[in-house]
């Protein structure tokens, strides 16, 4: 059913249009890497696919990608399980400090991981340090999946006789599909698309070759081929995302779930438990910072560039404050598009960032300046362009942070608001909106944190002369100034955490409510 | 009474926005009339640049506003913009980007009289661009894992079975494209080829040169196939005495004693050529030299200006004859490098 097709006039229009300005967008860098891919012509395509340097590039990003994700949600799974099904001493801490690695950038853990041993810079090296820094991506959604999920279904497994692993795999796991889908697909495409971290980690993939052909062929015609087999690997695990949360409709007016789960007892395990929380911590919190604290000490750097930490941090505030901002409002009537009219367009729409979000932020970059200069010359190296680029590479984060909180408000409220005589803006700014507030705080958050990492894009496109804590961090590190960068790197740390606790209190608190 | 609800935040927010947007663009079209200033996109170190740009600043009273970025991001970005780029000069941590930029029509001829500042060879065969300052290959060694005495004289004989899994290289870094059109030039194609075949098989390949340096200063590895800076760098971060590696220069024309540029040019989209002239002119001249010399371990390339820093003197550097105009052609590097299987 087309929303609001008793009129088809109003809503629907509105509806549709807004859904599409992010879908023409999102399609921007797609549209580049097309002409840049055809400027190659068949045979060179040929060329460029079907050699085998291709192929250990493709086992690599696969096994890579794959692992990390199987890795991360694993964590993810059992971290979130304890924190909120188990009596594990400290809950409350934990559950906030599960969520802090997010703070961290990759870069930084993976060069205090590559120090500590050669042995670490391989693949799977590579798999264990991306999967430490990215397991919240998992546990966020899963915690806040288990607390909203129906005990009543446990109980019922129970009393057929399951034992706790049975009720487990039968009962609770399906509940948590989406969750736990969607949070992997975050990391399965943040895989396809790291670069930083392997650089340090000596593992070649993709979008390390794609960063090749630019660097040192100057070959945005290979760079684009190799980035349209990097999305056709997003397809598949898009695909299958989709599939899983297809045919689920869980929108409720009431607030169901009135019981709160049973905590199941660790007894003798506890002390076990516990101890993997405290290697947890350490291994994903403790090892970065501990590097930050030896750059500083042992740096002749220090205290370079003091005169700039104002200026990156107003720089990495208010262009990811703004960046969020638009981000969410881009993703907003996407994710009630696919919600509420579940046709194969509105389907796609929702899909589209997915797949961009598997692109290297070097070609999205590009392709923005590409687009800008062509078309919109004026806004070239303005904050405008800047944040649209911030919108094309994260508006899959929005999306699954709205997504959650978006299912449960029924399409029948504004309908009925409709119906006593709001007009369709008024009716949505009334009712759908304030019930999305939860999600669209966990996205500005979410998205306010990827922002003040991103480098590329920044550099590429921001105002001349802006600088963000990131943009620091690269120029002392690229110059080997470990000392000058540790106190941009702490500060976009600490700067990192407020966007993650916001986050985990939303993703948190919204489970606890419905 | 004022009362702050959800729907004013919002409306207030967007509006906040949106001046924000509108104000910043006003402002930066404001800057772009300003008619005595440049842009100056800057792959160098960043220091390096500030330095130079201050005294360019001081001399003549031109501003320059810089946008910084890796040399080849840069390059890439400079492609894509073409004849609607912002910037009017770039100054490149390597020449091969400023090749590349040349090749595609996008620089102007610059004042004969600034390419007669420096020595002769190291700059473009038409004129086009720069050589600014320039450093020497090197290999550097772990001094707890390899003895002095080992070292090979020429860079050939590291791809060779004694020194399995001792060697750090960077087959992705311009410079090491540089290498292998060094190695093609001198000694031909077949012993660029073989060179590359016995480093896959016995080196160990890293990511980036910062990355190499660093595993052979941890003692992660005996030696690496970088530039000399990279050691100074480190050097200067933690001290020369406390280092645990040290640079070996290679002599007698041998490829791998090969030396390289940084270089800059000027856009041919900019309209302010004259103003751009003179900002080339700036960086070779006595002023200009030694504002680059004082902040990074690379030869200044204006004769008499030397470098303050404990390198191999230029003069006593046995470089093989090549130019850095011969070794832009990173295409033949690149038909080697998949040959051999590294690509």
């Amino acid at each position: 059913m087309l929303f609001g097709s008793r009129r088809r006039t109003g809503p629907s229009i509105w509806f549709v249009g807004s859904a599409v300005v992010p879908a023409a967008l999102i399609s921007l860098p797609l549209i580049y890497v097309v002409i840049r891919a055809t400027q190659a012509g068949m045979a060179g395509i040929g060329d460029e696919i079907f050699r085998h340097h291709t192929l250990m590039l493709l086992v690599n990003t696969i096994v890579l990608a794959v692992s990390v994700t199987l890795v991360a949600s694993t964590i993810g799974l059992a971290v979130a399980w304890c924190v909120e099904r188990t009596d594990i001493p400290g809950r409350r801490f934990w559950r906030v400090l599960a969520g802090v690695p997010l703070a961290v950038p990759a870069f930084v853990s993976s060069y205090a991981w590559s120090s500590i041993s050669p042995l670490l810079q391989s693949m799977p090296g590579a798999i264990l340090v991306l999967s430490l820094s990215t397991y919240p991506l998992v546990y966020l959604p899963v915690a806040a999946g288990l607390r909203g999920a129906d005990p009543g279904f446990e109980d019922v497994a129970r009393s057929l006789g399951d034992g706790p692993w049975r009720c487990f795999c039968r009962a609770v796991l399906p509940q948590l599909g989406p969750a736990l889908g969607s949070g992997a697909l975050l990391v399965l495409t943040h895989m396809l698309a790291e670069f930083g971290a392997l650089s340090m980690l000596r593992v070649q993939t993709f979008t390390t070759a794609i960063f090749e052909s630019y660097e040192v062929q100057f070959d945005s015609t290979s760079a684009a081929l190799q980035s349209a087999v990097l999305m056709a690997l997003c397809l598949p695990a898009a695909y299958g995302e989709m599939r899983l949360r297809a045919g689920k409709s869980v929108a409720r007016v009431g607030r169901g779930n009135a019981r709160r789960a049973s905590t199941a007892r660790l007894g003798g395990a506890r002390f076990w438990v516990l101890a993997g929380f405290f290697l947890l911590g350490l291994l994903s919190l403790g090892v970065p910072m501990a590097t930050l604290v030896y750059w500083l000490m042992v740096g002749h750097s220090a205290g370079q560039g003091y005169a700039d930490i104002w200026p990156a941090i107003g720089g990495s505030v208010w262009l990811s404050v703004l960046g969020a901002l638009v981000t969410s409002l881009f993703a907003i009537p996407l994710v009630l598009l696919s919600i509420r009219h579940k046709g194969k367009l509105a389907a796609f729409a929702d899909r589209l960032p997915y797949i961009i979000h598997g692109l290297p932020g070097v070609v999205v970059a590009l392709a923005m300046v590409f687009m800008s200069i062509h078309l919109v010359p004026a806004l070239y190296q303005g904050v405008t362009v800047l944040l649209l680029a911030y919108a094309i590479l994260y508006l899959p984060l929005a999306q699954s942070s709205l997504r959650a909180s978006a299912e449960l408000v029924s399409p029948q409220l504004e309908t009925i608001a409709r119906s006593l005589g709001r007009r369709p803006l008024a009716a949505f700014a009334t009712i759908t909106l304030p019930n999305i507030a939860p999600g669209i705080g966990a996205a500005m958050a979410l998205m306010v944190l990827e922002i003040v990492r991103e480098l590329t894009a920044t550099l590429m496109l921001a105002p001349t002369g802006v600088i963000t804590l990131a943009t620091e961090v690269w120029s002392h590190t690229y110059d080997a100034e470990y000392a000058a960068a540790a106190p941009f790197a702490a500060l976009l740390v600490l700067v990192s955490i407020v966007p993650v606790y916001v986050f985990t209190q939303r993703f948190l608190q919204f489970g606890e409510s419905s | 009474m004022y009362k702050l609800d959800r729907r004013t935040l919002l409306r207030n927010g967007i509006m906040l926005g949106s001046t924000a947007l509108i104000g910043s663009q006003t402002m930066r079209l404001a800057q772009a009339a300003e008619s005595q200033s440049l842009v100056l996109y800057n792959g160098q170190h960043t220091h390096t640049t500030a330095a130079l740009v201050k005294a360019f600043t001081q001399a003549t009273g031109v501003k320059v506003e810089i946008r910084k970025g890796s040399s080849s991001q840069l390059a890439n970005q400079l492609i894509e913009e073409g004849v609607h780029t912002p910037a009017d000069a770039f100054y490149s941590e390597e020449s091969p980007p400023l090749v590349q930029l040349d090749e595609k029509g996008l620089l102007s001829p610059l004042n004969p009289r600034t390419l007669k500042q420096v020595r002769p060879g190291y700059s473009g065969k038409d004129g086009h661009w720069l050589g600014v300052s320039a450093r020497c290959r090197v290999i550097v060694y772990n001094k707890g894992m390899v003895k002095d005495s080992e070292l090979p004289t020429s860079i050939l004989d590291i791809a060779t079975k004694k020194w399995d899994g001792k060697v750090a290289f960077v087959p992705t870094s311009g410079s090491f494209q540089e290498q292998i059109v060094a190695i093609k030039l001198t000694k031909g194609r077949k012993a660029a080829l073989d060179w590359l075949k016995g480093l896959k098989k016995y080196g160990r390949i890293y990511n980036g040169n910062t990355a190499a340096m660093k595993a052979v200063e941890h003692g992660d590895i005996a030696t690496g196939l970088v530039n000399n800076y990279y050691w100074f760098a480190v050097a200067e971060e933690i001290g020369a005495a406390n280092m645990h590696s040290a640079v070996h220069y290679m002599e007698h024309q041998d490829p791998g004693a090969l030396v390289t540029v940084s270089a800059a040019g000027v856009l041919k989209a900019s309209k302010k050529q004259a103003l751009a002239q003179k900002l080339l002119a700036f960086m070779v001249s006595e002023a200009g030299q030694k504002a680059i010399a004082a902040s990074v371990a690379e030869y200044p390339l204006r004769p008499g200006v030397v470098s303050p820093f404990h390198v191999k003197p230029f003069d006593t550097l046995e470089p093989p004859h090549v130019t850095p105009a011969d070794l832009g052609d990173v295409a033949d590097a690149l038909a080697l490098r998949r040959e051999a299987g590294l690509a």
